[in-house]
C-alpha cells in the first residue's frame, strides 16, 4: 500500500472537506462578482452626483470665472455645497486654464493665486470619477467652457467613505453569510456522509468478524437498516453469510466423509495386513496341532505366531492412533511417521514401490505438533504420491526439525502437480471443493489451514515433486488448542 | 452699511436658510408693496447686505414703519451701494439707508432724514481685519495680500483703507496682490475668516455686532487697525422729496422708534440705541477723506 493511500482521508471527512473547498470557491466567486457589481453601481451613483454637482457649479460660477472674481466663486461654492446628500464634496478648487487657483472651498489648503501642483492635478481624471480606497475619496475634474473656450477648471474631491463603508459592510456580510453557509453545508455533508457510510462501516466490521470466524447476521428490521438500500445490502450480507456457513458445513461433511473413506480404505488395509499373517498363523496353529510335540516345530510355529500377532498388533495400534479422537490431539512423534509408512505399505507392495523414511533431529519436536491432523495430511499426501508415481518408484517421507519448527517433505516420481492442484495447495484461502479429483489434496489444505501450517511445492531431484508441510513453532503452539 | 443683526432667539434659522430666504425676501418685499392697492407707499431702500440677514428684522422694521407712518412700506434692495444710491438720487426711492460716503458724493442731491445711533453716538469706525493668528501690526504688513473690500462706495469698507494707503504712499495697483469686492461687510469677515483673503476692510459696527451673533466666524479674525470715529451710515432722501409728508412721517417714525415698544424691538435687533435728527458735521471726517482722494480715485 502506498504512503498516499495511508494519508488519504476517510470518506466521512473527504466529502465535508470537498464541500468546504467548493463553498469557499463559490463564495469567493460570488463575493467578487457582487463587490464588482456593487462597485460599478456605486461608481455610477457617485459619478451622477459628481456630474450634477459640477453642472451646478459650472453654471453658477462661469461668469465669475470669466471675471476671475475669487469672492463670487468662493461664495458660490459655499452656497452650492450640497446638504441633502450623504455624499458631499469635501474639496472644490477652481482654477484658471493655466492652473492658477481662483478660489477653493478651503483657501487655507489651496490659497488663491497659487498654482495647482502637477502631482495633485494628476489625481483628478476628467470624465470618469476615480475612487481611491486608501483615503476614501473620489476625484474628478471638469473644464469650464464658454463659447468653445476653456476659461477655467473645477477640481472636485468627494467623500467616498459611505459607498466604501457600504462595500465593506457588504463584504463582511457576504463573508459571514458564506462562512455560516459553508459551515452548515459542511456539517450537513458530514452528517449525511456519516449516515451513508455507517452501514458500510458496520458491514466492514461484520465482515472482519466473519473472517475471524465470528460472523453474525444483521438485524435488518433495526434502525440501522431503515434505508431500503442499506436493508438490501445487509440482507445480501446475511445471504452471503448463510451461503458461507452452508459451504463450511458441506466442507465439514465432506471432510468427515473423506475421513470415513480413508477409514474404509485403512480398514481394508488393516484387514489385508491382518489377513496376510493370518494364513501363516493358521498354518502354524495346524502345525502345532499336528507336530506340536516336536520342540523344533513348536518353536518355529510359536515364533511365526508371535511375529504374526505382532504384525497384527502394529496394524491395530496404527489404526487406533489414527482414528481415536483422544489420541489425535497428542503431540506428533516419530512413530506417527512409521505408522504412515506402515499404512501405505499395501499400496507400496501393489505398485512395487519403496518409501524412504528419514527423520532428522531429536524427538523433542513432538511437544508442539498435534498428531491427528498431521497423520491425516501425511496419509493423504503419501496415498496421492503413490498413486501419482509409477510402478517401482521410490517415494520419500522426510521430517526435519528446524529452529522455527518442523518441515515435513513428501516426494513422488510423478509427472508434476497440475496447476489446479498447485493453486489448491498454495493459493489464497481456498474453501471451494474440487469438482472431481483432488479431494485428498483439498483435505490436506483444510488440515494445513486448521493447524496454521504452510504448504510449499518443490521439484524433486531426479524427477517428481516434493510437497512440504511447514509447521512453525508459534503456529503450532497457537493452533493446538484450536485444532483440538 | 451692511449689518447682520439678529436676535439670539432666531439662531435656529441657519445661515444658509437666511441666504435663501433673503433672496426670496428681495422678491417678496421689494416687488410687492404691502398697501400698494390701498394708498400711498413709502419706497424705502436698504443696502444689500441688510437683506441677506434676518427676515424677522425686516418684517419687524416694515411693520413698525408701516404702523408709525401710516403709509404702506415697500423695502427696495439692490446688490450694490451704487444701485441704491442711484435709485435714491433719481427719485425712484422715497428714502434709503445708505453709506456716509455716497451721501457725501451726492451731497447736492440728497438730504439727511435721520442718523442711527450706536452706543448712543452717531459714530462708528472702519476696521482693518486679518486672520486671528496673523502677527501683522500695521497696514505695511499687509503688502502682497489678497485684500477684501466691501463695496467701492462703502466708507468703512473701502474709502477709509484706500485713504490710509494713500497717506502711507502705497500704490493701490501694486500694494495688494489682488483685491476683492464682496458687496457685504459680513462677506468681508467670511473672506478673511476662510483665508480666501488675508486681510479685509470692514464696518466696525458690523464686526462688533457679529462678534455677538456669530462668535465662531468672527473669532477667526482679528482687528489689526481701527480708524477714527466717523459718521454712521444715515437715512437719506432725495432733495426733492425732503419736504414731503412721507419723509416727515418717516423721520418721525425713525426718531420715535426708541420710544415705541415695537420700535424698541427693531432697535434691539439692530443693536442700535435709536435714531437722531441729522447733523451733517458728523460726516466731516468722510468729507476730508473724499477731499484728500479727490483726483486720485
Amino acid at each position: 500500500m502506498r504512503i498516499s493511500e495511508h494519508l488519504r482521508l476517510p470518506l466521512i471527512w473527504r466529502v465535508p472537506l470537498a464541500v468546504l473547498v467548493l463553498m469557499f470557491l463559490v463564495s469567493a466567486v460570488i463575493t467578487e462578482r457582487v463587490l464588482d457589481r456593487l462597485g460599478t453601481i456605486q461608481e455610477t451613483y457617485l459619478q451622477n452626483i459628481a456630474d450634477s454637482y459640477l453642472d451646478g457649479i459650472t453654471a453658477s460660477i462661469s461668469p465669475s470665472v470669466l471675471r476671475e472674481d475669487s469672492w463670487e466663486i468662493f461664495d458660490a461654492l459655499e452656497r452650492l455645497r450640497p446638504v441633502n446628500t450623504k455624499i458631499v464634496p469635501v474639496e472644490t478648487i477652481v482654477t484658471t486654464p493655466s492652473g492658477s487657483i481662483l478660489a477653493a472651498t478651503d483657501p487655507v489648503k489651496f490659497p488663491s493665486l497659487e498654482k495647482m501642483k502637477d502631482g495633485l492635478i494628476a489625481r483628478f481624471p476628467e470624465k470618469k470619477i476615480r475612487i481611491e480606497d486608501g483615503d476614501r475619496l473620489a476625484y474628478l475634474h471638469r473644464d469650464i467652457v464658454y463659447q468653445n473656450t476653456t476659461i477655467g477648471r473645477i477640481y472636485a474631491v468627494f467623500d467616498a467613505s459611505l459607498p466604501l463603508a457600504e462595500r465593506r459592510n457588504v463584504l463582511s456580510t457576504l463573508i459571514i453569510t458564506n462562512i455560516a453557509l459553508t459551515a452548515l453545508l459542511s456539517l450537513i455533508g458530514f452528517i449525511t456522509i456519516r449516515q451513508m457510510v455507517q452501514p458500510m462501516q458496520t458491514l466492514e466490521r461484520l465482515m472482519s468478524e466473519a473472517v475471524e470466524g465470528r460472523g453474525r447476521r444483521v438485524d435488518v428490521s433495526g434502525r440501522m437498516a431503515r434505508n431500503s438500500e442499506t436493508r438490501r445490502l445487509f440482507m445480501t450480507y446475511n445471504s452471503l453469510l448463510e451461503a458461507d456457513e452452508e459451504r463450511r458445513n458441506l466442507s465439514r461433511k465432506l471432510a468427515e466423509e473423506e475421513k470415513l473413506a480413508t477409514l474404509g480404505r485403512l480398514s481394508s488395509v488393516m484387514a489385508h495386513e491382518i489377513n496376510n499373517p493370518l494364513g501363516g498363523m493358521l498354518n502354524a496353529v495346524d502345525t502345532l496341532k499336528k507336530h506340536g510335540a516336536e520342540a523344533k516345530v513348536r518353536e518355529v510355529s510359536l515364533d511365526l505366531l508371535q511375529r504374526g500377532l505382532q504384525g497384527i498388533g502394529e496394524v491395530v495400534r496404527a489404526a487406533l492412533a489414527t482414528y481415536r479422537p483422544e489420541r489425535q490431539a497428542r503431540p506428533l512423534s516419530r512413530s506417527d511417521f512409521h505408522d504412515a509408512k506402515l499404512l501405505l505399505s499395501p499400496d507400496l507392495r501393489r505398485r512395487q514401490q519403496t518409501l524412504e523414511l528419514t527423520i532428522e533431529g531429536d524427538d523433542s519436536f513432538t511437544c508442539f505438533c498435534p498428531a491427528g491432523p498431521v497423520r491425516q495430511a501425511l496419509t493423504n499426501l503419501l496415498l496421492n504420491a503413490s498413486a501419482a508415481s509409477g510402478q517401482g518408484a521410490d517415494l520419500l517421507l522426510k521430517a526435519v526439525k528446524r529452529e522455527d519448527g518442523l518441515m515435513i517433505e513428501v516426494g513422488d516420481r510423478g509427472p508434476g502437480l497440475p496447476a489446479e492442484s498447485v493453486k489448491l495447495l498454495t493459493g489464497q484461502t481456498y474453501r471451494a471443493l474440487p469438482e472431481r479429483k483432488g479431494l485428498g489434496l483439498w483435505v490436506v489444505r483444510q488440515v494445513a489451514d486448521e493447524i496454521g501450517a504452510k504448504l510449499e511445492l518443490a521439484s524433486r531431484p531426479g524427477g517428481g515433486s516434493i510437497i512440504r508441510i511447514m509447521l512453525s513453532r508459534s503456529d503450532i503452539t497457537g493452533e493446538t488448542d484450536h485444532a483440538s | 452699511m451692511s449689518i447682520r443683526p439678529r436676535r439670539k432667539s432666531a439662531t435656529a434659522l441657519s445661515r444658509r436658510r437666511f441666504v435663501a430666504a433673503g433672496a426670496c425676501l428681495a422678491l417678496a418685499t421689494g416687488l410687492k408693496p404691502a398697501r400698494a392697492l390701498n394708498g400711498p407707499v413709502i419706497k424705502f431702500g436698504l443696502t444689500p447686505v441688510f437683506l441677506n440677514n434676518d427676515l424677522q428684522l425686516l418684517n419687524a422694521l416694515k411693520a413698525y414703519l408701516g404702523k408709525a407712518t401710516g403709509f404702506g412700506i415697500e423695502l427696495i434692495t439692490r446688490r450694490t451701494y451704487q444701485e441704491v444710491t442711484s435709485l435714491l438720487v433719481s427719485g425712484q426711492l422715497d428714502a434709503a439707508w445708505i453709506c456716509g460716503y455716497p451721501f457725501i458724493q451726492f451731497r447736492d442731491s440728497l438730504e439727511l432724514v435721520a442718523i442711527p445711533e450706536w452706543n448712543s453716538k452717531p459714530l462708528y469706525q472702519s476696521y482693518l481685519i486679518v486672520a486671528s493668528g496673523r502677527e501683522a501690526q500695521t497696514i505695511a504688513d499687509l503688502r502682497g495680500d489678497i485684500h477684501a473690500f466691501s463695496d467701492p462706495n462703502s466708507n468703512s469698507g473701502f474709502l477709509v483703507t484706500r485713504t490710509l494707503m494713500f497717506e502711507q504712499g502705497f500704490k493701490p495697483e501694486s500694494f495688494f496682490r489682488k483685491t476683492l469686492f464682496t458687496y457685504g461687510h459680513r462677506n468681508v469677515i467670511r473672506a478673511v475668516a476662510s483665508n480666501l483673503a488675508q486681510s479685509g476692510s470692514v464696518d466696525g459696527y458690523v464686526w462688533e455686532v457679529m462678534r455677538e451673533l456669530e462668535p465662531e466666524l468672527v473669532s477667526r479674525t482679528r482687528v489689526m487697525h481701527r480708524s477714527q470715529w466717523l459718521g454712521f451710515p444715515p437715512i437719506a432722501t432725495s432733495r426733492k422729496s425732503a419736504d414731503t409728508g412721507k419723509t416727515h412721517a418717516l423721520q418721525a417714525a425713525l426718531i420715535g422708534m426708541a420710544n415705541d415698544p415695537q420700535g424698541r424691538r427693531v432697535l434691539d435687533m439692530l443693536k442700535l440705541t435709536g435714531f437722531a435728527m441729522p447733523k451733517e458735521r458728523v460726516y466731516d471726517g468722510i468729507v476730508r477723506m473724499v477731499d484728500e482722494l479727490r483726483g486720485v480715485l
